[in-house]
């Protein structure tokens, strides 16, 4: 397990990452999210030990980041490039070779990732003689070499198809149900929703956000639901608010009403329902609102929030 | 200091094959020493054939006012050495050669002659000559190398002035008075031996090869490195490595693998060098002393591990390639500083300027190495052992402060961090 326990790291007197703690637990796919220049690059640094923090403590298994864990951690940066001149299967096999392999099994573990995102064919291509998508492939297949027990994507799927983004997800699925730990830093909200557990949301190196996904959705979502099928009649009992919406209404309830005493009610008065969910507005609207909103920044209090003032549930995994 | 010996040897390595395989390589490996090989041939060549095409002066043109000339010698007679032949082949004769002297009443007819290529040469010799010694020479071209026939001139005015009133062989012997001399030296028994012409040229040319071979060594592997540092920052390699292997291991492996990359080209062309060296008899006469040879690689390994710490730093810091190889300027110009101060090393190898550069860390190899092999293994052992000290604690602190400068300057993109900045991470690291 990851653990990052107060962690904070000082710039000219700047905290650009102040006192923030997460956990992730082996197998999780879990989300950093922040907007530009929130600190994620920073954390993420400190935890592949290329920083140190100035005060807390990061540990994978119970022991600190670096040393010999080095090669259990791989980092796939935003920014990031690949040998050029040389062999597919050398690109990826050196690094296999860095994280302790031997040049054979190095070379056969590469090959194998390169058959992995449909890569064969071309082993023994330069590859500079490579399409952007194809090498980007080649730069994942260089992190996942030597079965890192703990992965660190920093904006996987810029620049790639549907198709090979597909295959990005699939082998990361694959990789976390062998109990790799994979921490994933996007913008791409839609991405953060299919494939993470939890998410943990960073702003001016605070913890803004944290917690699952699904709870930080309906946090955000306010008191309704949406529903699809018949049209919805006025005057149901716990309805304070009808808004229409394509093949659909969208109910706000009364605070008293529950969700599935304004269903019975539908039901008891024929309407037909196709469809009925808590309203979660998509991450993105989070995003967009914990950011425009500073949320978790001032509270009134000097320094960061807590881990308890700002998700319970977050807190308490 | 977290160093784990196996990465860096596994980085040593690839950074090695990689470099070595590369066609850039192979040209360097191949047309370097050929094209060094064949512009010194040709301007060998093109020298000795522009000094033996200025001594051909079939006719020149006196204008004498001073009367002194009147009786003086209508021809001159005199010897140009044959080029060298081939080896092993005899030596060509020198080839007889004479100018005719021509009296003409005027400057004007004398240079209406010069353009008509009638004759070759004009001298005009003042009615004050004998008091003065002022001439004025008129020729169509003239430079440095096309002087040489300045020699025959005097020889003229020697024979000329002296006519009549010597006998004609004091005359020649005034005009000329050493011919074929032979230089005696002692050898290192104190016994004293003929001296050979050839052995100058080993003298020079020796200790100038040598030091050129150590800076070529030098600055290569550390330009590889400095160019390696350079794309891999640019090209954001650097981080993902940097996750795997920490910043020690990174370093230290370039350090030796394009080190080693470095040493391979100038041993190769040593190979080269060696192999048409020993068809040349005058090197054949070459014995490199005990002391050159033994310090020879403690102060490559020292010198380039200096040299190219500082490079490994400079190509954290830059933003790019050229940038970095516009700072790296300075401290390869540095190196070659000795090359250019070759003639004080090799005429006094243990005089101040010797000694200064051989003292200083960015110059002491190259300048050492000049120096032992000017001396033949003459410098002082204090001095020796004092030039390496200072260099080795140069190359300890310069990696020091390039190992802080590297760990921090190669996560910093967009921006060339000024010197308090990179005196500052130096500090703090």
């Amino acid at each position: 397990m990851l653990n990052v326990q107060d962690v904070t790291k000082t710039y000219d007197g700047r905290a650009v990452v102040n006192r923030v703690s997460f956990a992730v637990e082996p197998g999780e796919i879990f989300a950093l999210l922040g907007p530009n220049g929130a600190g994620k690059t920073t954390l993420i640094r400190m935890i592949t030990d290329i920083l140190k923090p100035d005060s807390g403590t990061i540990t994978l298994d119970g022991r600190p980041v670096g040393g010999e864990l080095k090669s259990l951690i791989a980092y796939l940066p935003e920014e990031r490039g690949v040998y050029k001149r040389v062999k597919l299967v050398d690109a990826i096999a050196y690094f296999g070779e860095l994280k302790g392999m031997s040049g054979r099994d190095a070379r056969a573990a590469a090959v194998a990732l390169l058959e992995a995102v449909d890569l064969s064919a071309h082993v023994d291509k330069q590859v500079m003689a490579l399409s952007k998508g194809m090498q980007q492939k080649v730069q994942l297949c260089t992190a996942l070499i030597g079965d890192p027990k703990l992965l660190i994507l920093d904006e996987p799927f810029t620049g790639l198809d549907p198709i090979n983004v597909q295959m990005f997800e699939d082998l990361l699925r694959a990789r976390s149900a062998t109990g790799t730990t994979i921490i994933l830093s996007t913008h791409q909200m839609n991405k953060v929703e299919e494939l993470c557990d939890r998410a943990l949301m960073i702003n001016r190196g605070h913890m803004v956000l944290y917690g699952s996904v699904p709870e930080l959705r309906r946090r955000y979502g306010g008191h309704a639901v949406r529903v699809s099928g018949g049209g919805v009649p006025a005057g149901v009992p716990g309805v304070r608010a009808v808004e229409s919406l394509n093949g659909g209404a969208r109910l706000v309830l009364e605070e008293s009403a529950t969700p599935q005493g304004v269903l019975r009610a539908l039901l008891e008065r024929g309407v037909t329902v196709e469809s009925y969910s808590p309203d979660e507005p998509p991450l993105e609207d989070v995003f967009v609102r914990v950011v425009k909103e500073g949320v978790g920044l001032d509270q009134g209090k000097s320094g960061p929030p807590t881990m308890e003032e700002l998700h319970p549930l977050g807190a308490a995994r | 200091m977290n160093f784990h010996p196996g990465r860096a040897m596994t980085i040593a390595r690839r950074e090695y094959v990689t470099t070595v395989r590369r066609k850039a390589f192979l040209f360097s490996l191949l047309l370097t020493p050929a094209i060094f090989g064949l512009s010194t041939m040709m301007q060998v060549l093109g020298t000795q054939s522009a000094a033996k095409e200025a001594l051909r002066v079939d006719s020149m043109a006196v204008v004498d006012s001073s009367g002194e000339f009147a009786t003086a010698p209508r021809t001159l007679n005199y010897e140009v050495p044959a080029l060298p032949g081939a080896k092993g082949g005899p030596a060509a004769p020198p080839e007889k050669r004479h100018t005719t002297i021509e009296f003409s009443p005027s400057v004007d007819s004398a240079l209406a002659a010069l353009r008509a290529n009638r004759v070759q040469a004009v001298l005009v010799i003042p009615a004050d000559y004998v008091g003065t010694g002022r001439l004025k020479r008129y020729k169509m071209k003239y430079n440095l190398i096309s002087s040489a026939d300045q020699r025959l001139t005097d020889r003229w005015l020697v024979g000329g002035l002296l006519h009549g009133r010597l006998d004609s062989l004091h005359a020649e012997r005034a005009a000329r008075p050493s011919h074929d001399v032979q230089v005696w030296t002692p050898d290192k028994s104190g016994v004293f031996e003929l001296h050979d012409d050839k052995r100058d040229l080993l003298d020079i040319f020796v200790p100038l090869i040598f030091g050129m071979l150590l800076s070529i060594a030098i600055v290569t592997g550390g330009q590889y490195l400095l160019q390696g540092v350079s794309e891999e920052k640019e090209s954001r390699i650097l981080e993902s490595l940097i996750c795997t292997v920490s910043p020690s291991d990174l370093m230290v492996g370039k350090l030796v693998g394009l080190g080693g990359a470095g040493l391979t080209l100038v041993g190769a062309w040593l190979l080269m060098g060696s192999a048409l060296a020993a068809n040349a008899a005058v090197f054949m006469q070459f014995h490199p002393s005990i002391l050159l040879l033994a310090f020879g690689l403690p102060f490559f390994l020292i010198g380039y591990l200096c040299y190219a710490s500082l490079m490994c730093g400079i190509g954290a810091i830059a933003s790019n390639l050229r940038e970095a190889q516009q700072i790296a300027l300075t401290f390869t110009m540095l190196n070659f500083v000795p090359m250019w101060a070759f003639w004080a090393i090799v005429a006094q190898p243990n005089a101040g300027t010797a000694v200064g550069l051989s003292m200083f860390p960015l110059t002491a190899p190259t300048a050492m190495m000049m120096r032992l092999a000017a001396t033949n293994g003459g410098v002082p052992l204090w001095q020796v052992a004092t030039s390496l000290a200072i260099l080795a604690t140069t190359a300890a602190l310069a990696v020091f402060a390039s190992s802080r400068i590297f760990r921090i300057g190669m996560l910093l993109y967009g921006k060339t961090p000024n010197l308090p900045e990179i005196l500052r991470w130096v500090r703090q690291g």
